[in-house]
């Protein structure tokens, strides 16, 4: 097995690295697409007044659709309707972004709703405008309460990135099927690829856990309990 | 771009291809239910184990939970797939093979034992200590204890965290089509090809999943507050 | 004057959790029928030793003869072990010993005479119509027969306490234990509870009562246990210990506890 290890995994590693970095190019983009997405539609949505209703169905929309199901969507029929992502990348990074927005919006939004209303009052009183009250005083404790969830996010986009390989988007799982279709000896190919993914997302988590153990030491915060 | 529009939201392809579709969505049920099955009863196993104060058990419960969490679906279920009958034969010196079925339920319902093994264990370790140590005063067996206190208690309480989890296997179900399983998805992409016109189709699985999802949640919710209140869970 | 075999006797027992030692060789008999009342500052290991009793806390070392049987390790010469107790062992003790809980720790999914028949149905094998006759019998010996089929969530502090009592009683142990009974009960439901203390007293049960109610240790104990630090600095007659304690800190506890 080590020959083989040798014969599918080292000679190949050129392609396997290259599959790894589009892997994390892809994740990297689709997050912060994502965290954008998400807060602007978790503000529409407790603000956005009539607006609301646009809010609503698109967050229920991208939490209810399988990732793959939207991946497939966004690839073939977005090109015709509106023009684009015209590479199957662009497809990749919107349809996992669409797919986490959803979540960070509900993130979002429950760490909007713990507030407590006194701080808003507060500031209000103090003559502070909606965008300043917004930005100094709710924003950061939102972020504070959220960060370990959106960092577990971003572990979930990497567990969705692996299906990017359905639409030819040469990333890691791309590559690794590419050799064992190619030589038919998964066994070693196979497991240095899940390997690999599971050292990638398990890192991602433990980081998540050490920032919500840090921030409840340092704040006192444990989602408002 | 409102020809396009009218194009994707046209159900005639749908329609006229509506028995292979449900055939495949049938599939979809059918995998779901099996691995739902397969990933509660490693969950109980998993979180029960967690708890116990031999390390070995628990620290291989640990142990399974984070390999699991951690390991993306489709990963696990091309290894399960393809690797692990390989390894199989060879140990057993049988000839073993997975049917794609048989793969996507152990796959699943492997991956998503993990989740759910950390809800039990949450599950089992809110019910008060002192319940138990009543019951040890009493005379009653560990085995006794679990059965008759503990779980009944915790049960209701991990009903609604686990119903969620359920939800999410349901949409992970998709991803079978991928090992050729021919659920909805699988005859999606095929009709797609054969009929050149992907629009309408992929248009119309997304909606039909997000329908099914969103009402699908929308129940379970009102179930689980009717639970609530009722102070089961 | 006939020797009776004490139906309790503990021989130097010692109990560390990590590197605190909070039993440091107490040794103790109590005689069938005898109400003991153990009493001592927090910290001072009542709870610890009554719970090593029933093996919920393993000892360190020490001998334990409970009804004549030897459990727990015993500290040779070499200070060598004897064999760990097997669950058998455990389950025998501790169904001749009954314990009351400072939380009354019931089975909340299930009704008041649910939680008095489960033990006698699990352990002892009753049909659930002798167990239901039985425990019927002993929630009205604690005066809750009215409640038998209301679950404990509606029931007051001390209605869940007594009804804690006769789920211990049931399993007709030899020697019941409370461990501060009354501790977490508002001041007039603590009442309620001793007053079925007293009455078990009266019918002869064997008690061993860790407890703050001064009151009571000095009325209803045959003998008063003052520990301090693990260790017993007294150990008389209620009138004793209470009012000519032979050491200083019990007569510094007894004083401040009565005000």
């Amino acid at each position: 097995m080590i020959e083989n290890f040798n014969r599918y995994v080292l000679a190949n590693l050129d392609p396997l690295l290259g599959g790894l970095w589009v892997t994390i190019y892809v994740c990297f983009w689709s997050f912060l697409l994502a965290l954008i997405l998400g807060l602007f539609a978790c503000l529409v949505r407790l603000r956005g007044g009539v607006l609301r209703y646009l809010a609503i169905p698109y967050i229920e929309f991208c939490r209810a659709t399988p990732i793959l199901v939207q991946l497939l969507w966004v690839n073939y029929v977005w090109p015709e309707i509106f023009g684009f992502p015209q590479t199957v990348i662009g497809a990749g990074i919107i349809a996992l972004a669409l797919q986490a927005s959803g979540y960070l919006a509900e993130t979002f939004r429950s760490g909007f709703e713990g507030l407590p209303s006194g701080q808003r009052e507060a500031a209000a009183a103090v003559g502070m405008s909606r965008w300043r009250v917004l930005y100094r005083i709710e924003l950061p404790q939102v972020a504070l309460v959220a960060t370990p969830l959106v960092i577990n996010q971003l572990a979930v986009i990497v567990k969705s990135s692996t299906l990017v390989s359905v639409i030819a988007i040469p990333d890691l799982m791309y590559q690794g099927l590419k050799i064992v279709n190619q030589w038919y000896e998964p066994i070693e190919v196979l497991t240095a690829i899940a390997l690999a993914y599971f050292l990638l997302i398990f890192s991602i988590s433990r980081v998540a856990n050490a920032v919500y153990v840090n921030f409840q030491v340092k704040f006192g915060l444990a989602g408002y309990g | 771009m409102l020809a396009a529009l009218q194009g994707a939201l046209n159900p005639a392809l749908f329609w006229e291809y509506r028995v292979i579709l449900l055939t495949g969505l049938l599939q979809n049920l059918y995998i779901f239910a099996e691995s739902a099955v397969v990933a509660i009863i490693l969950a109980f196993i998993v979180g029960i184990a967690r708890l116990s104060p031999r390390r070995a058990l628990s620290g291989t419960a640990i142990a399974y939970a984070e390999v699991f969490r951690n390991t993306p679906e489709y990963v696990l279920l091309v290894w399960i797939y393809f690797v692990l009958p390989l390894l199989l034969t060879k140990l057993l010196g049988m000839q073993i093979k997975f049917s794609p079925h048989l793969a996507a339920v152990i796959g699943l319902g492997v991956a998503y034992s993990g989740f759910m093994s950390e809800t039990v264990r949450a599950g089992l370790r809110s019910i008060p200590a002192g319940q138990a140590e009543a019951a040890q005063s009493l005379g009653l067996s560990g085995f006794t204890i679990l059965r008759r206190i503990t779980l009944p208690q915790a049960v209701r309480r991990m009903l609604p965290e686990i119903v969620n989890q359920l939800v999410s296997l349901f949409k992970a179900t998709t991803i079978v089509s991928l090992i050729s399983v021919q659920d909805i998805m699988y005859q999606v992409s095929m009709i797609s090809v054969a009929e050149m016109r992907p629009v309408p189709l992929y248009t119309g699985a997304a909606l039909i999943y997000c329908v099914v999802i969103i009402a699908a949640t929308q129940a379970l919710q009102s179930l689980t507050q009717r639970w609530r209140t009722r102070g089961w869970a | 004057m006939n020797q009776v075999r004490p139906i309790i006797q503990v021989n130097d027992l010692h109990k560390s959790f990590g590197a605190h030692e909070v039993l440091r060789g107490i040794s103790l008999a109590v005689e069938p029928g005898a109400v003991v009342s153990l009493i001592g500052a927090s910290g001072s290991g009542k709870s610890t030793f009554l719970r090593c009793l029933n093996y919920l806390e393993r000892p360190s070392s020490g001998e334990i003869i409970v009804d004549g049987e030897t459990i727990g390790a015993i500290a040779g010469t070499q200070g060598r072990r004897a064999a760990e107790p097997s669950s058998r062992d455990i389950a025998r003790m501790r169904s001749t010993l009954g314990m009351v809980f400072q939380q009354f720790n019931l089975w909340p999914h299930m009704t008041v005479l649910g939680n008095v028949i489960e033990a006698p149905m699990q352990v002892k094998r009753l049909p659930r119509r002798e167990a239901e006759d039985l425990g019927r019998q002993f929630l009205a010996k604690v005066n809750l027969l009215d409640k038998q089929n209301e679950y404990p969530a509606k029931l007051s502090g001390g209605q869940q306490q007594r009804v804690a009592i006769a789920r211990a009683l049931a399993m007709r142990p030899k020697v019941m234990l409370f461990d501060e009974a009354t501790s977490s009960l508002d001041p007039e439901l603590t009442t309620e509870v001793l007053e079925v203390m007293r009455d078990l007293a009266r019918d002869g049960m064997t008690m061993l009562v860790v407890t703050h109610e001064m009151g009571f240790a000095r009325d209803v104990s045959d003998r008063i246990v003052f520990l301090h630090a693990g260790r017993v600095e007294e150990d008389g007659l209620p009138a004793q210990v209470f009012n000519a304690p032979l050491s200083e800190r019990c007569r510094q506890f007894v004083s401040s506890a009565l005000g």
